[in-house]
């Protein structure tokens, strides 16, 4: 029977959603396989939201070592975890600290890595599903090792609620030998204050038809209107009209909304790689032969500097 | 000094997945390869610290079948890095990352780097994995995803690129750092450079050479799929933009419930 560790991201105090869309997706298979869902915290106390997520047992390593995030001491920590309480699985959030963590806890413990996947299936053994040339194509992937750590792409699970113990279990790794070379000096933020692209349910996206960086502007207040994040194509961030940490796309961001809706984008296959596997993607562009109405759900055929404007009203009005 | 830079080269971005129903193979015969996007951001960085300082070596080191080899010439040693390494090892046709990574570390272990650079992920399976884990296991730090590098006297200032914002991050030489878009802008080779790369050394090596073992792979692919296939597209037909704009909204939240 299968026990799933789940690495539940916080930083300064607040939890990553993909933690618990990961402790929903890992109760559902232990419901249906045995076994357990464990949640691992390094620096604050999760246990009320894991259990409300199914944590049968969350473990909780506090001290001075987990303030502000540390590949070594972090990396350390949840390796000696895995080697105490020997899970099957150990899931960790695709995001920027995920993504560091995971393969450095691998090599530690010389065990199978598996980077963002997007599904899960127990039979007996693993199989990991996880897109490859951003989205082009899919594989299913076998680990080989009794412990395989995976990276779980953000709202590749959907989140709900089941019961779960919960019973909290302080772990107190021994990090006294490790003296971190690498050292986060300092944080800082950016221009702040939107939802972050690769964890956003719905991005609104600009493209090249904005025309210029002033209307930049327009794709921020429909993207605020929906609690969107927004993105762009790389001709705008080239343009230098964004900063690249928007870009969508193959050499950018790879993003998995309920909604994507992309304003004055082509539909390059290198745009299309980063976000096709958005759930419900939208394309307002005023060339009815743009490919990105090829992989759009829904399409309107007009002026973006139209339409995007009244979509941001009747957006606000709807909401209100 | 000495900077290693880990390349790969990859299907061109523009390439078509030709896979029309699961399979257990994936037909590559079509595609065309280039440099992974994100290593040209560690070339170009070690070129710009070879360029800045005095007595830098930059050697390129890649794993990859022999036709590699060109994109070495052209997109590594004639913009600048002074020689090659390539592991060309049939054995590790099947490798997963963490043999990569193995073998990376192997190579790496045979001489000393102060600087050693990797892209942040190849294009192709999108991993982002092998810069990490080589780091650890040569017992070295890492800071990954930077986006901008301060060199000091044995020691090191990156930027790397988080959610909001980035960490300011410190650590001593030698280190590995993988690169992002931002940290420069990647140079193109001219054309008497292309041709003068044919006579920098491009070292060939299998595992044997490194008194390795070929490393077993710990995760393995068992089938390919295409995407799952999307609906046609519903166009939203208004004379009036307001118009189109209301539909659209009422279409998104009543129909597909997604607002
Ligand atoms: C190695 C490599 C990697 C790449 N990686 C990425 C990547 O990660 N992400 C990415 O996005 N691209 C990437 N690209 C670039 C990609 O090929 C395209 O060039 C880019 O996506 C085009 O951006 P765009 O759609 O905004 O611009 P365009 O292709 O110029 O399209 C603009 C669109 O806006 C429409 N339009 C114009 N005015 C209006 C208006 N008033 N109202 C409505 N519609 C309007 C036009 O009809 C057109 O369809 C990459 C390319 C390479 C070679
Ligand atoms: N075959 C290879 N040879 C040398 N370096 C590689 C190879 N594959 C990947 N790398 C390096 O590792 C980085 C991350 O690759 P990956 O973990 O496969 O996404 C790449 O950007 C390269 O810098």
């Amino acid at each position: 029977m299968p026990n799933i560790a789940v690495f539940i991201e916080q930083r300064d105090g607040k939890f990553k959603k993909v933690a618990w869309q990961m402790l929903s997706e890992a109760k559902r298979i232990t419901a249906a396989s045995g076994g357990e869902v464990w949640a691992v915290c390094l620096g604050a106390d999760p246990a009320a939201e894991a259990a409300k997520y199914g944590a049968d047992k969350v473990f909780t390593a506090t001290g001075d070592s987990f303030g502000i995030y540390n590949s070594e001491l972090w990396g350390a920590a949840l390796a000696q975890f895995c080697t105490a309480q020997k899970p099957d699985l150990l899931l960790i959030g695709s995001t920027a600290m995920g993504k560091d963590l995971g393969p450095k806890v691998a090599a530690k413990l010389d065990c199978a890595c598996i980077s963002d996947a997007v599904g899960l299936t127990y039979e007996g053994g693993w199989t990991v599903r996880r897109p490859i040339y951003a989205g082009k194509c899919y594989i299913d992937v076998e680990p080989v090792t009794d412990l395989a750590v995976v990276g779980i792409r953000p709202n590749a699970f959907v989140l709900e609620e089941a019961a779960g113990a919960g019973a909290v279990e302080a772990f107190t790794p021994d990090l006294s030998a490790i003296e971190p070379k690498a050292v986060v000096q300092s944080i800082e933020a950016g221009e702040g204050g939107r939802v972050e692209l690769t964890e956003a349910e719905i991005v609104v996206s600009g493209g090249r038809g904005i025309k210029g960086p002033e209307n930049y502007a327009l794709i921020e207040k429909l993207a605020d209107a929906l609690g969107a994040a927004a993105g762009a194509s790389r001709a705008v961030v080239d343009a230098g009209w964004v900063d690249y940490s928007h870009q969508v796309g193959q050499t950018g961001k790879t993003v998995g909304p309920n909604l994507y809706i992309a304003c004055g984008i082509s539909g390059a296959i290198q745009h299309l790689a980063g976000m096709s596997s958005s759930k419900c993607i939208v394309a307002i562009n005023k060339d009815a032969n743009a490919p990105i109405f090829k992989a759009a759900d829904y399409g309107v055929v007009a002026d973006l500097f139209d339409v995007v404007p009244a979509l941001t009203e009747e957006v606000i009005k709807l909401k209100g | 000094m000495k900077i290693a830079v880990c390349v790969k080269q990859v299907p061109d971005s523009e390439t078509r997945i030709k896979l029309d129903a699961p399979s257990t193979e994936l037909d590559q015969s079509s595609f065309t390869r280039v440099l992974n996007p994100y290593d040209a951001y560690a070339v170009e960085e070690a070129i710009k610290i070879k360029e800045a300082g005095s007595d830098v070596e930059v050697v390129a080191i890649t794993i990859g079948p022999e036709t590699v080899t060109e994109t070495i010439k052209k997109d590594c040693l004639a913009v600048g890095c002074d020689k090659a390494i390539l592991i060309n090892d049939p054995a590790l046709a099947d490798a997963d990352e963490s043999a990569l990574a193995t073998v990376l570390t192997a190579v790496l272990q045979k001489d000393s780097y102060d600087l050693i650079l990797f892209g942040i992920k190849a294009i192709d399976d999108d991993s982002g994995q092998i810069g990490i884990m080589v780091a650890e296991k040569m017992g070295l730090p890492h800071v990954a995803t930077i986006t901008q590098l301060d060199l000091g006297d044995g020691t090191l200032t990156a930027h790397r690129e988080i959610e909001g914002g980035k960490e300011v991050v410190t650590a001593p030489l030698p280190a590995v750092l993988t690169c992002q878009k931002g940290l420069n802008e990647p140079r193109l080779p001219s054309l008497p450079n292309i041709m003068k790369a044919g006579m920098k050394p491009i070292d060939k090596l299998t595992c044997a050479d490194l008194g390795l073992e070929t490393p077993a792979a710990k995760a393995k692919i068992k089938m390919y799929y295409p995407p799952a296939a999307r609906g046609e597209c519903k166009l939203v037909e208004a004379e009036d933009p307001a118009d189109a704009a209301r539909e659209l909204a009422r279409l998104l939240n009543e129909e597909a419930k997604v607002i």
